[in-house]
């Protein structure tokens, strides 16, 4: 029996520790320690709620907006504002081009060189590289001279040390890709850099910039106008349309078909990190307001033990459906550390009871986490990508259905396959590919709109704090691109009385509850095989393919 | 390694021209102008390729994103050819031990001239455990990569004035980086800072090997010389009173200046409104949010976003500088009243008194 | 006939407390510097603060929709700057006068570094604002409370040139405000230096109440032409008080 410790995990945000028990080859037991802590829910407790989308943005820089567009809902779920559909379709549009430009990076920058190997692509032949690429997909880049000029590129870089890529694992048994898939993979590597700066200027046009572009109470900051030059106007509308059409390019000839090919070099990863099988999504991108959450284009429910004749409702202002446990967490809680609270009574009190650092491992210690440890009805849940699949296809949403199928059907794998490292992976590209058409109709309705002069952006009935009532409380939920996201507010006075904020990595990587259930990460990779412990590259797939946000997680 | 830049850009097959392109695009992004280029090329063809190291503590890896988002120099040419990034937790392939490994390989081998950049501030309660790297704390690790550097470089405001988790009553005891290494430090504020002025810093300092001008809060002048509202467009509207007077009326539609709705532009130092953000697209006024001032120091505590003036310490969130000030004023006033008219009552005698010496004399 | 609080003829007071036919005399106390320093002084404070104000809170002014057409704004702006030149350079000529002036104007009556000006300060606490005693000492000059008070109005005078200065720095080439660029790094933003000067603005306005009231009530008290004193330079001052 070994510990494997693994500190830092790289390629995700923030700071993540894990620690798996192998036996004979296989995990057996894991734990997933959140190291770093900000304390935000305190420092947002009796500032103006007005403001609170500004401090919860910067939560996290890789999931920018989706805080921010979280916390706008909470506050005006608490005061009754609705925002103007103009409105809410701008903030669909940041949306789904934050879950784009995410998930790509996630692919390509975070997850890819588990999968693929750099060094390895020096050996391809770039004439066959680029016969491969073009049987399944059109993009034009894909030349033998350019495959050939980026293999001189990484040439080049591994003569003067690899900077970014040293250390890696390559050469380990446990990657597959021919060497031609290898080079494709590593000249889209870099493709994607160049072009992920391009979409978020969708962002910077609505917002202002990227990272952390701007949101408002009541609507959106950006005003329309088609005859003002310092408004959204017909310019800046083109800019965005053009934005559009070139990331729609990029998803569907190089994101999707690489996802799919090196897929198909990694089958076996159907079987392993399944992990937990209940799956939870708050439901997201609303077509008649917020408030009428049967209207929008991911389904809210749970699924439990992988049964999709079912979905069960949510309600997160019931306070016995979701609750904070902190059992095995850095924390205390005045009514005793056994018990659960809603997020609308929630604490934080830090309380590090961990070993003094420098440390070399946490076995032994009962608490060893800053993540708290939520559970919806006391059970853990995934979320993510693939659980918001699986709550909309179990709800019937024939677009999810028909995409989901269409992959599977491309892998020849069988539904069950989602359920696994590869399955989470797959998930992730069909919801890029579905943000990328739903942000395509998005738009169009909002430049109907446009047309239709119904430009109003906000709604300023409640924006004076005289205008509201001395006590009132509000959740805000979305899915951000790593799943289910909630923030639960407490306004008295004008002022933040609590704030609380759950976030998906703290449901997929939080550590067991006080019934030592354990939550995603951990779930997922028992019965994991580690072929080398010196290289635990099997850990890092598994986690990777949650796409862990740790600042998100503790916050 | 032991190569120069364009010895190893030459060996990716890059042309002279090229070359030249390149080094011109990082003069400007440098701040020395067409005329720089020249002294851009003789650095790039003398100087070795610095080994850079990136820390992460206390962030939200914005800074790291916003500076994946710079135009020129192209973030890939910087990445992969003019530094060799040895470490940063966003993007190296290695993990764990191999991960250590790099960055211990990277002091030992350069010392005294690898380059630190800092993301992130430093928590210091409680031993430091709040942020804790494969078992230390990252007060230790930071010094430990800062002792033998060249330069250290804080990214954004957590790293030069603490940020977020330094706002009000900063639970875990967050801490800028100068506060904490006796090396001098150079601060690139922002929340994150612009990508173009990252890449401008880094284009002065690891490639012309040089500190770049530092003003007194040792940020670079050249981008924080200015305040956002001195060179925002909207300026004129300013200074003609033009304001916006409520969110998405006919004022803002039309651009007027959004300093009645909190715009922190006058009192914020920062590049946004000449460099503007991505690529030029856009910063926060162009699309109708007024600046929250996010590259100044206690920003978060200067709130709310909303209001001209922060609220009075001490009191509830509506209580500005002038509900106080009226409060003090009117009561200042009916404190005079009120000694009116007691004077009239208790000095009635020496009222009197000067009233028969007129009488005496008449 | 007057009567006193306990009943008795003013007359009759008046002799019992040993006065004689009172006399008085003219003294010239502010010199013509420190009158037009005092009105000066006066008018840009008063410009200063109104101007100041409107800069935290514009009014909604809009006689014109694009912005060449109108400037109200920044005539504000213009209108603070150059009090603001007027006040700082007044301010230096009185602190000159106060070296060569008159001992009215000196800037030891401002200071209370002799033991009897304590003893005034706390006489006239007792005397003018507790009310206790009857009759407090009536100095020629300002009184030792009262100049003490100018004086910490001299400090907060100076602490609103120098954030004022400060503030002002980044949009001028003069030198004078250049020097106290320093102070933004000190309280750490230009947020806050704008938040103490706008804090300030309430003190003068709470000064200016309180002055001119105790103009009017130590004209009204002592009847010696107080208020004229900072008009015409002349006060009036009984013989018998007369060192
Ligand atoms: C002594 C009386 C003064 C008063 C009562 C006063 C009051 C004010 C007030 C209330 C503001 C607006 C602050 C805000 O809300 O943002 C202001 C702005 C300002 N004041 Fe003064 N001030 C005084 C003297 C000065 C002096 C001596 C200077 C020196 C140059 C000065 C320079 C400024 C500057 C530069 C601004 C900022 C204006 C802008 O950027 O538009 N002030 N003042
Ligand atoms: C903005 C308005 C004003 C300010 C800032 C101001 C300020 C001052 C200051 C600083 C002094 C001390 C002068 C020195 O020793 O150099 C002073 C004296 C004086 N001021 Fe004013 N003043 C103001 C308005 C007035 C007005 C309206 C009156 C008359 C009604 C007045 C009556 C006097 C008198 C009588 C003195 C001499 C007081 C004494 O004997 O101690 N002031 N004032
Ligand atoms: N977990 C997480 Fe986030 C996301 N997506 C937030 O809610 O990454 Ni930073
Ligand atoms: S400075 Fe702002 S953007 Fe950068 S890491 Fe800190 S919170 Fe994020
Ligand atoms: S919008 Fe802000 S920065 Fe621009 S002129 Fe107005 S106050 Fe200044
Ligand atoms: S909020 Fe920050 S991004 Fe620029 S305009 Fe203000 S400094
Ligand atoms: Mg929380």
């Amino acid at each position: 029996m070994t510990r494997v410790v693994v500190d830092p995990i790289t390629r995700i945000e923030g700071h993540l520790r894990i620690e798996a028990v192998v036996e004979n080859g296989v995990i057996t037991d894991a734990y997933s320690a959140g190291t770093m802590v900000r304390g935000l829910e305190k420092i947002l407790v009796g500032r103006d709620p007005r403001d609170a989308w500004a401090i919860t943005e910067r939560v996290c820089g890789v999931c920018t907006t989706v805080h921010a567009l979280t916390s706008v809902r909470a506050v005006e779920s608490a005061l009754g504002i609705s925002v103007p559909p103009t409105a809410e379709l701008i903030r669909n549009i940041m949306m789904t081009t934050q879950y784009v430009q995410d998930h790509v990076i996630h692919f390509y920058h975070l997850h890819a060189l588990d999968w693929v190997d750099i060094v390895n692509a020096l050996k391809a032949d770039p004439k066959k590289a680029a016969e491969i690429a073009a049987s399944y997909s059109s993009w034009d880049k894909n030349t033998a001279a350019y495959f050939s000029s980026v293999q001189d590129k990484i040439k080049a870089f591994a003569a003067s040390g690899l900077g970014i890529f040293a250390n890696g694992y390559w050469g380990h048994p446990a990657y597959k890709l021919p060497p031609e898939v290898n080079l494709i993979a590593v000249a889209h590597y870099l493709d994607a850099l160049e072009w992920q700066k391009e979409i978020v200027k969708i962002h910077a046009v609505f917002g202002g910039k990227n990272p952390h572009p701007n949101y408002l109470v009541g609507g959106v900051p950006c005003s329309i106008s088609t005859n003002e030059v310092a408004a959204i106007n017909s310019d800046r509308l083109n800019l965005v349309s053009s934005l559009i059409s070139q990331a729609t390019e990029f998803v569907n000839q190089v994101y999707i078909p690489d996802v799919l090919t090196v897929a198909g070099f990694y089958k076996d990863w159907a079987k392993w990190g399944g992990g937990l099988s209940n799956y939870l999504s708050y439901g997201e991108f609303p077509t008649k307001g917020y408030n009428q959450p049967e209207s929008f284009r991911y389904a809210r429910g749970v699924v439990l033990n992988r049964d999709l004749s079912q979905v069960h409702p949510v309600n997160a202002r019931d306070t016995q459906e979701i609750k904070e446990y902190i059992a095995h967490s850095w924390y205390t809680y005045e009514g005793g550390d056994s018990t659960g609270l809603h997020p609308w009574s929630g604490e934080t009190n830090l309380n590090y009871t961990g070993p003094k650092p420098p440390f070399e491992t946490l076995e032994g210690h009962d608490k060893y986490s800053f993540l708290k440890t939520p559970r919806w009805k006391e059970q853990p849940m995934e979320v993510g990508p693939l659980a918001r699949l699986i709550v909309s296809y179990a709800s019937g949403h024939t677009d999810v259905k028909e995409l989901v199928g269409q992959t599977l059907g491309k892998l020849n794998v069988p539904t069950d396959a989602l359920f696994s490292t590869l399955g989470r992976t797959a998930a992730r590209a069909i919801d890029a590919k579905l943000a990328m058409t739903w942000l395509v109709e998005y738009f169009n309705e909002l430049m109907t709109r446009v047309r239709m002069n119904e430009v109003s952006t906000f709604n300023g009935e409640r924006w004076e704090p005289k205008t509201w009532p001395s006590e009132c409380e509000g959740v805000g939920l979305t899915e951000a691109p790593r799943g289910a996201l909630a923030h639960f507010i407490k306004i008295r006075n004008g002022a933040i009385e609590n704030y609380q904020l759950v976030v998906p990595t703290t449901w997929n990587g939080s550590p067991r509850d006080a019934r030592q259930q354990r939550s995603s990460f951990e779930q997922a990779l028992i019965g994991t095989p580690v072929a080398n412990l010196e290289q635990p590259v099997e850990i890092l797939r598994t986690i990777h393919s949650f796409d862990p946000c740790l600042a998100c997680a503790v916050h | 390694m032991g190569q120069s830049i364009w010895q190893s850009m030459e060996k990716k097959g890059y042309s002279r021209r090229e070359f030249l392109q390149f080094c011109a695009a990082a003069a400007t992004v440098a701040g020395l102008g067409k005329s720089g280029a020249a002294q851009v090329v003789s650095a790039f063809e003398k100087r070795e390729k610095p080994a850079v190291v990136w820390m992460h503590f206390q962030e939200c890896t914005c800074c790291s994103e916003s500076f994946l988002r710079a135009s020129h120099p192209i973030v890939l040419d910087v990445l992969l050819d003019v530094l060799s990034l040895n470490y940063t937790e966003t993007l190296m392939a290695a993990s764990g031990l191999q991960a250590e490994k790099s960055l211990n390989d990277t002091i030992q081998n350069n010392k005294g001239k690898y380059i630190v950049l800092v993301e992130g501030a430093v928590p210091t309660h409680d031993g430091g455990v709040y942020c804790m790297i494969g078992g230390k704390t990252a007060e230790s690790i930071l010094q430990t990569v800062a002792k033998d550097a060249a330069a250290v470089v804080a990214w954004g405001s957590c790293a030069s004035n603490g940020c977020v988790q330094a706002a009000k009553p900063n639970p875990t005891g967050a801490t800028p980086i100068h506060k904490l290494v006796d090396k001098p430090v150079i601060n690139v504020p922002g929340c994150p800072p612009i990508a173009d002025v990252m890449m401008g810093v880094v284009t002065h300092l690891l490639v012309l090997g040089q500190v770049p001008a530092l003003d007194s809060l040792n940020r670079p002048k050249e981008f924080y010389g200015r305040r956002v509202h001195d060179t925002c467009y909207r300026r004129p509207n300013y200074d003609a009173g033009l304001f916006v007077e409520s969110w998405d009326d006919e004022n803002a539609r039309r651009g007027y200046c959004l300093y009645k709705m909190g715009c922190k532009g006058p009192v914020t130092y920062n590049a946004c409104s000449v460099v503007k953000w991505n690529e030029g697209t856009s910063y926060p006024i162009q699309s109708g949010h007024g600046c929250i001032g996010c590259s100044e120091e206690g920003f978060w505590d200067n709130g709310p976003f909303y209001q001209h003036l922060p609220s009075f310490p001490g009191f509830g969130v509506e209580s500005t500088a002038d509900t106080i000030g009226t409060i003090v004023g009117v009561t200042t006033l009916a404190g005079v009243a009120a000694h009116a008219v007691v004077t009239n009552v208790r000095k009635q005698r020496v009222i009197a008194e000067v009233h028969a010496e007129e009488q005496k004399e008449s | 006939m007057p009567m006193s609080s306990s009943g008795e003829p003013i007359r009759d007071i008046f002799r019992s407390n040993g006065h004689g036919p009172t006399e008085y005399r003219r003294v010239y106390v502010w010199e013509l510097p420190v009158r037009s320093y005092h009105w000066i002084n006066a008018t840009a404070l008063v410009a200063l603060c109104i101007t100041g104000y409107l800069i935290g809170h514009p009014v909604h002014i809009l006689y014109a929709p694009e912005a060449y057409q109108q400037y109200w704004f920044g005539w504000v702006r213009f209108i603070h700057f150059t009090s603001a030149w007027v006040y700082i350079m007044n301010f230096f000529a009185r602190l000159y006068w106060g070296f060569v002036g008159n001992k009215y104007a000196k800037w030891r009556t401002f200071l209370p570094l002799k033991k009897s000006q304590r003893q005034e300060i706390v006489e006239v606490i007792k005397a003018d604002v507790l009310q206790v005693k009857m009759h407090g000492p009536i100095s020629t000059g300002h009184n030792s409370l009262a100049a003490f008070i100018y004086f910490l109005t001299f400090i907060v005078f100076l602490l609103q040139m120098i954030t004022g200065c400060a503030l002002y720095a980044p949009m001028s080439t003069s030198w004078l405000p250049h020097l106290f660029a320093w102070v933004v790094p000190l309280l750490g933003s230009d947020f806050r230096v704008r938040f103490w000067h706008h804090i300030f603005l309430w003190f003068f306005v709470c000064f200016v109440i309180v002055h001119i009231y105790l103009a009017f009530y130590h004209d009204y008290i002592e009847g010696r032409g107080t208020i004229s004193s900072i008009v015409g330079g002349w006060k009036f001052e009984r013989v018998k008080d007369a060192k």
